[in-house]
Protein backbone atom coordinates (compact mmCIF):
# COMPACT_ATOMS: atom_id res chain seq x y z
CA UNK A 1 0.00 0.00 0.00
CA UNK A 2 1.24 3.07 -0.49
CA UNK A 3 0.97 4.69 2.82
CA UNK A 4 3.16 1.77 3.87
CA UNK A 5 5.50 2.52 1.15
CA UNK A 6 5.66 6.33 2.52
CA UNK A 7 6.26 5.18 6.43
CA UNK A 8 9.12 2.83 5.43
CA UNK A 9 10.89 5.55 3.75
CA UNK A 10 10.11 8.02 6.48
CA UNK A 11 12.89 8.35 8.94
CA UNK A 12 11.83 6.28 11.94
CA UNK A 13 12.70 8.74 15.52
CA UNK A 14 10.55 10.14 17.98
CA UNK A 15 9.40 13.59 17.57
CA UNK A 16 8.18 16.02 19.50
CA UNK A 17 6.07 19.36 19.56
CA UNK A 18 7.23 22.40 21.48
CA UNK A 19 4.13 24.99 21.02
CA UNK A 20 6.28 28.45 22.55
CA UNK A 21 8.98 30.35 21.70
CA UNK A 22 12.60 29.82 23.00
CA UNK A 23 13.80 32.77 24.73
CA UNK A 24 17.59 33.37 25.67
CA UNK A 25 19.45 31.00 28.43
CA UNK A 26 16.36 28.03 27.65
CA UNK A 27 17.67 25.39 26.08
CA UNK A 28 15.59 22.11 25.04
CA UNK A 29 17.30 18.53 24.15
CA UNK A 30 15.07 16.00 22.35
CA UNK A 31 16.77 12.25 21.48
CA UNK A 32 14.96 12.16 18.29
CA UNK A 33 13.49 15.01 16.13
CA UNK A 34 12.25 18.48 17.40
CA UNK A 35 9.34 21.09 15.85
CA UNK A 36 9.35 24.14 17.57
CA UNK A 37 6.48 25.80 16.79
CA UNK A 38 7.51 29.10 17.80
CA UNK A 39 10.57 31.30 17.49
CA UNK A 40 14.12 30.32 18.79
CA UNK A 41 15.67 33.67 20.57
CA UNK A 42 19.26 34.92 20.41
CA UNK A 43 21.14 32.62 23.52
CA UNK A 44 18.63 30.25 23.49
CA UNK A 45 19.54 26.36 22.42
CA UNK A 46 17.94 23.79 20.42
CA UNK A 47 19.86 20.42 20.41
CA UNK A 48 18.12 17.18 18.81
CA UNK A 49 19.57 13.88 17.49
CA UNK A 50 17.53 13.90 14.80
CA UNK A 51 16.18 17.23 12.49
CA UNK A 52 14.71 20.31 13.64
CA UNK A 53 12.21 22.30 12.48
CA UNK A 54 11.74 25.90 13.33
CA UNK A 55 8.65 27.23 12.57
CA UNK A 56 9.36 30.79 13.24
CA UNK A 57 12.41 32.95 13.09
CA UNK A 58 15.63 30.63 14.29
CA UNK A 59 18.34 33.33 15.77
CA UNK A 60 19.99 30.95 18.34
CA UNK A 61 22.00 28.16 18.82
CA UNK A 62 21.00 25.27 16.97
CA UNK A 63 22.77 21.64 16.84
CA UNK A 64 21.02 18.78 14.92
CA UNK A 65 22.18 15.42 14.61
CA UNK A 66 23.47 15.84 17.73
CA UNK A 67 24.33 12.01 18.05
CA UNK A 68 26.57 11.99 14.70
CA UNK A 69 23.59 11.76 12.24
CA UNK A 70 25.19 13.58 8.98
CA UNK A 71 22.24 13.73 7.44
CA UNK A 72 19.96 15.70 9.78
CA UNK A 73 18.54 18.89 8.30
CA UNK A 74 17.51 22.27 10.05
CA UNK A 75 14.74 23.80 8.77
CA UNK A 76 13.29 27.39 10.15
CA UNK A 77 10.90 29.92 8.56
CA UNK A 78 13.54 31.99 8.80
CA UNK A 79 17.24 30.76 9.08
CA UNK A 80 19.20 33.19 11.16
CA UNK A 81 21.13 31.47 13.61
CA UNK A 82 23.95 32.24 15.86
CA UNK A 83 25.38 29.17 15.34
CA UNK A 84 24.30 25.84 13.30
CA UNK A 85 25.52 22.54 13.93
CA UNK A 86 25.29 19.24 12.20
CA UNK A 87 26.62 16.34 13.76
CA UNK A 88 29.87 17.43 14.12
CA UNK A 89 29.90 20.16 10.97
CA UNK A 90 29.58 23.58 12.89
CA UNK A 91 28.55 26.64 10.76
CA UNK A 92 28.16 30.41 12.07
CA UNK A 93 26.24 33.31 10.39
CA UNK A 94 29.15 35.64 8.29
CA UNK A 95 30.60 38.31 9.93
CA UNK A 96 28.64 41.86 9.33
CA UNK A 97 25.96 42.74 7.37
CA UNK A 98 24.77 39.22 5.38
CA UNK A 99 21.32 39.21 3.64
CA UNK A 100 18.47 37.65 4.77
CA UNK A 101 16.18 36.10 2.44
CA UNK A 102 12.41 36.43 3.19
CA UNK A 103 11.53 32.75 2.94
CA UNK A 104 12.10 29.18 4.71
CA UNK A 105 15.87 27.80 3.99
CA UNK A 106 17.22 24.35 5.04
CA UNK A 107 20.22 23.31 6.40
CA UNK A 108 21.84 20.17 5.27
CA UNK A 109 25.84 18.59 5.33
CA UNK A 110 26.70 18.25 1.64
CA UNK A 111 30.47 16.93 0.99
CA UNK A 112 31.82 17.95 4.31
CA UNK A 113 29.89 21.21 4.26
CA UNK A 114 27.21 22.75 5.98
CA UNK A 115 25.07 24.20 3.10
CA UNK A 116 22.16 26.76 3.23
CA UNK A 117 19.31 26.24 0.63
CA UNK A 118 15.66 27.84 0.12
CA UNK A 119 13.47 25.43 0.95
CA UNK A 120 10.52 25.33 -1.54
CA UNK A 121 6.79 24.42 -1.03
CA UNK A 122 4.86 22.40 -2.89
CA UNK A 123 5.46 20.39 -6.44
CA UNK A 124 8.97 21.85 -6.90
CA UNK A 125 10.52 19.90 -4.10
CA UNK A 126 8.98 16.12 -4.72
CA UNK A 127 11.11 13.63 -6.40
CA UNK A 128 14.50 15.58 -4.99
CA UNK A 129 17.15 13.64 -2.76
CA UNK B 1 -8.39 46.05 43.31
CA UNK B 2 -4.61 46.42 43.82
CA UNK B 3 -2.17 45.71 42.42
CA UNK B 4 1.71 44.64 43.13
CA UNK B 5 3.92 45.36 39.76
CA UNK B 6 7.52 44.62 39.27
CA UNK B 7 9.84 47.07 37.55
CA UNK B 8 12.38 44.52 35.53
CA UNK B 9 15.05 44.45 33.35
CA UNK B 10 18.39 42.15 34.04
CA UNK B 11 20.72 44.03 32.26
CA UNK B 12 21.62 47.66 34.61
CA UNK B 13 21.96 51.00 33.88
CA UNK B 14 18.54 50.44 31.18
CA UNK B 15 15.93 52.56 33.61
CA UNK B 16 14.43 50.87 36.06
CA UNK B 17 14.86 52.95 39.14
CA UNK B 18 14.06 56.03 36.71
CA UNK B 19 10.89 54.12 35.29
CA UNK B 20 9.57 53.36 39.02
CA UNK B 21 9.61 56.67 39.95
CA UNK B 22 8.02 58.64 37.16
CA UNK B 23 5.48 55.33 36.87
CA UNK B 24 4.79 56.05 40.62
CA UNK B 25 4.59 59.83 40.14
CA UNK B 26 2.00 59.12 37.97
CA UNK B 27 0.23 57.03 39.49
CA UNK B 28 -0.42 59.26 42.12
CA UNK B 29 -1.22 62.58 40.40
CA UNK B 30 -4.02 60.81 38.76
CA UNK B 31 -5.45 60.13 42.28
CA UNK B 32 -4.27 57.02 43.08
CA UNK B 33 -2.49 55.87 46.05
CA UNK B 34 0.78 54.31 45.55
CA UNK B 35 3.34 52.34 47.69
CA UNK B 36 7.22 52.13 45.71
CA UNK B 37 9.49 49.41 46.85
CA UNK B 38 13.22 49.41 46.90
CA UNK B 39 14.22 46.05 46.64
CA UNK B 40 17.86 46.96 45.45
CA UNK B 41 19.37 46.28 49.02
CA UNK B 42 23.09 47.51 49.62
CA UNK B 43 22.86 49.61 46.05
CA UNK B 44 19.48 51.76 47.31
CA UNK B 45 18.59 54.51 44.10
CA UNK B 46 15.01 54.94 44.24
CA UNK B 47 15.25 57.46 47.45
CA UNK B 48 17.94 59.72 45.73
CA UNK B 49 15.50 60.04 42.53
CA UNK B 50 12.50 60.58 44.69
CA UNK B 51 14.69 63.34 46.82
CA UNK B 52 13.79 61.17 49.55
CA UNK B 53 16.90 59.84 51.04
CA UNK B 54 17.13 62.27 53.93
CA UNK B 55 14.13 61.00 55.31
CA UNK B 56 14.82 57.56 55.85
CA UNK B 57 14.58 56.11 59.66
CA UNK B 58 13.87 52.92 59.13
CA UNK B 59 13.91 50.65 55.74
CA UNK B 60 12.45 47.25 54.51
CA UNK B 61 15.21 45.10 56.16
CA UNK B 62 13.73 46.48 59.69
CA UNK B 63 10.38 45.89 59.09
CA UNK B 64 11.19 41.71 58.22
CA UNK B 65 13.33 42.42 60.86
CA UNK B 66 10.49 43.18 63.17
CA UNK B 67 12.74 46.07 64.36
CA UNK B 68 9.72 48.62 63.42
CA UNK B 69 5.95 48.67 61.99
CA UNK B 70 5.63 48.74 58.49
CA UNK B 71 3.83 52.19 59.03
CA UNK B 72 7.02 53.57 60.29
CA UNK B 73 9.93 53.22 57.60
CA UNK B 74 7.15 54.31 54.59
CA UNK B 75 8.22 57.65 53.85
CA UNK B 76 5.22 60.11 52.79
CA UNK B 77 6.47 61.91 49.47
CA UNK B 78 7.01 65.37 49.32
CA UNK B 79 5.04 66.42 46.46
CA UNK B 80 2.54 63.89 45.35
CA UNK B 81 -0.16 62.71 48.04
CA UNK B 82 -0.69 59.24 48.25
CA UNK B 83 2.78 58.34 46.86
CA UNK B 84 5.00 56.14 49.58
CA UNK B 85 8.60 54.80 49.16
CA UNK B 86 9.48 51.93 51.29
CA UNK B 87 13.10 52.18 51.17
CA UNK B 88 15.12 49.58 51.36
CA UNK B 89 18.77 49.44 53.58
CA UNK B 90 22.12 50.42 52.20
CA UNK B 91 24.48 48.50 54.09
CA UNK B 92 23.04 45.22 54.26
CA UNK B 93 23.31 42.67 51.35
CA UNK B 94 20.05 40.95 49.27
CA UNK B 95 20.15 37.88 51.69
CA UNK B 96 18.52 40.24 53.79
CA UNK B 97 15.36 39.63 51.94
CA UNK B 98 13.73 36.50 51.34
CA UNK B 99 11.35 36.04 48.49
CA UNK B 100 8.40 34.87 51.33
CA UNK B 101 9.60 38.15 53.22
CA UNK B 102 8.73 40.67 50.18
CA UNK B 103 5.14 38.07 49.11
CA UNK B 104 3.58 38.28 52.95
CA UNK B 105 4.73 42.41 53.15
CA UNK B 106 2.84 42.78 49.56
CA UNK B 107 -0.01 41.14 50.89
CA UNK B 108 -0.34 43.64 53.87
CA UNK B 109 0.25 46.72 51.55
CA UNK B 110 -2.17 45.66 48.80
CA UNK B 111 -4.90 46.54 51.78
CA UNK B 112 -3.71 50.01 52.26
CA UNK B 113 -2.58 51.01 48.85
CA UNK B 114 -4.12 50.89 44.97
CA UNK B 115 -0.68 50.10 43.34
CA UNK B 116 2.57 48.45 44.97
CA UNK B 117 5.43 48.93 42.28
CA UNK B 118 8.92 47.09 43.01
CA UNK B 119 12.37 48.10 41.85
CA UNK B 120 13.85 45.27 41.08
CA UNK B 121 18.03 44.83 41.08
CA UNK B 122 19.33 44.32 37.73
CA UNK B 123 20.70 40.72 37.59
CA UNK B 124 18.74 37.56 37.85
CA UNK B 125 20.09 36.13 41.43
CA UNK B 126 18.70 36.17 44.88
CA UNK B 127 17.11 39.86 44.81
CA UNK B 128 15.33 39.35 41.28
CA UNK B 129 14.35 36.28 42.67
CA UNK B 130 12.75 38.22 45.74
CA UNK B 131 11.50 40.76 43.49
CA UNK B 132 9.39 39.02 41.19
CA UNK B 133 8.28 36.63 43.64
CA UNK B 134 5.86 39.22 45.16
CA UNK B 135 4.76 40.59 42.00
CA UNK B 136 1.61 39.87 39.82
CA UNK B 137 2.37 41.53 36.82
CA UNK B 138 5.52 42.77 35.12
CA UNK B 139 6.93 45.84 33.46
CA UNK B 140 10.66 44.77 31.55
CA UNK B 141 12.81 47.88 30.70
CA UNK B 142 15.34 48.05 27.94
CA UNK B 143 16.85 49.93 25.75
CA UNK B 144 17.67 49.72 21.78
CA UNK B 145 20.65 48.21 22.47
CA UNK B 146 21.57 44.68 21.49
CA UNK B 147 23.03 43.65 25.12
CA UNK B 148 19.97 45.30 27.05
CA UNK B 149 17.72 43.24 24.61
CA UNK B 150 19.29 39.63 25.07
CA UNK B 151 18.68 40.39 28.50
CA UNK B 152 15.44 41.30 28.47
CA UNK B 153 14.43 38.34 26.67
CA UNK B 154 16.31 36.48 29.31
CA UNK B 155 14.02 37.89 31.84
CA UNK B 156 11.50 37.42 29.99
CA UNK B 157 11.79 33.90 29.75
CA UNK B 158 12.19 33.42 33.98
CA UNK B 159 9.10 35.58 34.68
CA UNK B 160 7.32 33.02 32.41
CA UNK B 161 8.77 30.53 34.23
CA UNK B 162 7.50 31.81 37.67
CA UNK B 163 3.79 32.06 36.21
CA UNK B 164 4.39 36.06 35.80
CA UNK B 165 3.06 35.47 32.10
CA UNK B 166 2.25 38.86 29.81
CA UNK B 167 4.46 41.10 30.73
CA UNK B 168 5.00 44.88 28.81
CA UNK B 169 7.83 46.66 27.63
CA UNK B 170 9.14 49.97 27.93
CA UNK B 171 11.69 50.77 25.46
CA UNK B 172 13.75 53.51 27.23
CA UNK B 173 16.16 56.14 25.73
CA UNK B 174 14.88 55.81 22.01
CA UNK B 175 16.37 58.20 19.67
CA UNK B 176 14.07 59.05 16.40
CA UNK B 177 17.08 59.87 14.50
CA UNK B 178 19.76 57.19 15.20
CA UNK B 179 16.85 55.04 13.90
CA UNK B 180 16.17 56.86 10.97
CA UNK B 181 19.82 56.77 10.19
CA UNK B 182 19.84 53.06 10.30
CA UNK B 183 22.35 53.21 13.27
CA UNK B 184 19.65 52.13 16.35
CA UNK B 185 16.66 49.52 16.50
CA UNK B 186 13.91 50.65 16.05
CA UNK B 187 10.43 49.48 17.87
CA UNK B 188 9.19 47.23 15.30
CA UNK B 189 12.65 44.90 15.53
CA UNK B 190 12.41 44.99 19.22
CA UNK B 191 8.93 43.85 19.13
CA UNK B 192 9.85 41.21 16.42
CA UNK B 193 12.41 39.82 19.15
CA UNK B 194 10.59 40.11 22.33
CA UNK B 195 7.71 39.08 21.20
CA UNK B 196 5.36 40.83 24.23
CA UNK B 197 3.33 43.95 24.34
CA UNK B 198 4.60 47.35 24.00
CA UNK B 199 3.51 49.63 27.20
CA UNK B 200 5.49 52.77 25.58
CA UNK B 201 8.64 54.44 24.54
CA UNK B 202 10.42 57.00 26.13
CA UNK B 203 13.07 59.48 24.30
CA UNK B 204 16.35 59.84 24.88
CA UNK B 205 16.00 62.95 26.93
CA UNK B 206 18.32 65.48 28.93
CA UNK B 207 15.86 66.63 31.25
CA UNK B 208 15.38 63.12 32.39
CA UNK B 209 18.87 62.91 33.93
CA UNK B 210 18.70 66.66 34.89
CA UNK B 211 15.71 65.20 36.67
CA UNK B 212 17.06 62.27 38.27
CA UNK B 213 19.64 64.23 39.59
CA UNK B 214 17.59 66.90 41.65
CA UNK B 215 14.99 64.16 43.06
CA UNK B 216 12.58 65.15 40.72
CA UNK B 217 10.94 62.71 38.80
CA UNK B 218 9.94 64.41 35.12
CA UNK B 219 6.41 62.86 34.62
CA UNK B 220 5.43 66.16 36.64
CA UNK B 221 7.21 68.27 33.92
CA UNK B 222 4.26 69.26 31.52
CA UNK B 223 6.53 70.59 28.71
CA UNK B 224 9.15 67.65 27.82
CA UNK B 225 8.22 64.98 25.97
CA UNK B 226 9.47 62.24 28.42
CA UNK B 227 7.54 63.27 30.73
CA UNK B 228 4.33 63.21 28.05
CA UNK B 229 5.39 59.90 27.36
CA UNK B 230 5.86 58.61 30.96
CA UNK B 231 2.51 60.12 31.81
CA UNK B 232 0.82 57.80 28.70
CA UNK B 233 2.54 54.61 30.15
CA UNK B 234 0.88 55.76 33.57
CA UNK B 235 -2.47 56.25 31.41
CA UNK B 236 -1.86 52.65 29.69
CA UNK B 237 -1.29 51.12 33.17
CA UNK B 238 -4.91 52.32 34.08
CA UNK B 239 -6.41 50.75 31.33
CA UNK B 240 -6.67 53.44 28.67
CA UNK B 241 -5.84 52.91 25.04
CA UNK B 242 -3.54 56.12 24.47
CA UNK B 243 -1.74 56.20 20.97
CA UNK B 244 2.24 56.09 20.77
CA UNK B 245 3.86 59.68 20.98
CA UNK B 246 5.05 60.83 17.48
CA UNK B 247 8.65 61.47 19.16
CA UNK B 248 10.53 63.37 16.46
CA UNK B 249 9.61 66.85 18.50
CA UNK B 250 11.39 69.52 16.25
CA UNK B 251 9.15 68.80 13.11
CA UNK B 252 8.51 71.62 11.82
CA UNK B 253 5.15 72.59 9.64
CA UNK B 254 7.13 72.60 6.46
CA UNK B 255 8.76 68.92 6.85
CA UNK B 256 5.66 67.74 7.89
CA UNK B 257 4.06 68.98 5.07
CA UNK B 258 6.91 67.54 2.46
CA UNK B 259 6.07 64.31 4.29
CA UNK B 260 2.15 64.18 3.50
CA UNK B 261 2.93 64.81 -0.32
CA UNK B 262 5.50 62.38 -0.25
CA UNK B 263 9.45 64.06 -0.58
CA UNK B 264 11.75 61.96 2.10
Amino acid sequence: MATQHLLETAKDQPAVLIERTLRSGQIVHYEGNLVILGDVNPGAEVTATGDVVVMGVLRGTVHAGASGDESATVIAFRLQPTQLRIAGYIARSPDGETSRPNQPEIASVRDGIVTIEDFPIGGERSGKN
Amino acid sequence: MSEVIVVTSGKGGVGKTTVTANIGCGLAMMGHTVTLIDADTGLRNLDVVLGLENRIVYDLTDVIAGNCRLRQALIKDKRYEGLHLLPTAQTKDKSAVRPEDLISLCEELKDLFDYVIIDCPAGIEQGFKSAIGAAEKAIVVTTPEVAAIRDADRVIGLLEANDLNDPKVIVNRMRMKMVDRGDMMGIEDILDILGIELLGVIPDDEEIIIGTNRGEPIVGNDDSLSGKAFRNIVMRILGEPVPLLNLEPNQGLFLKLKKIIGFK
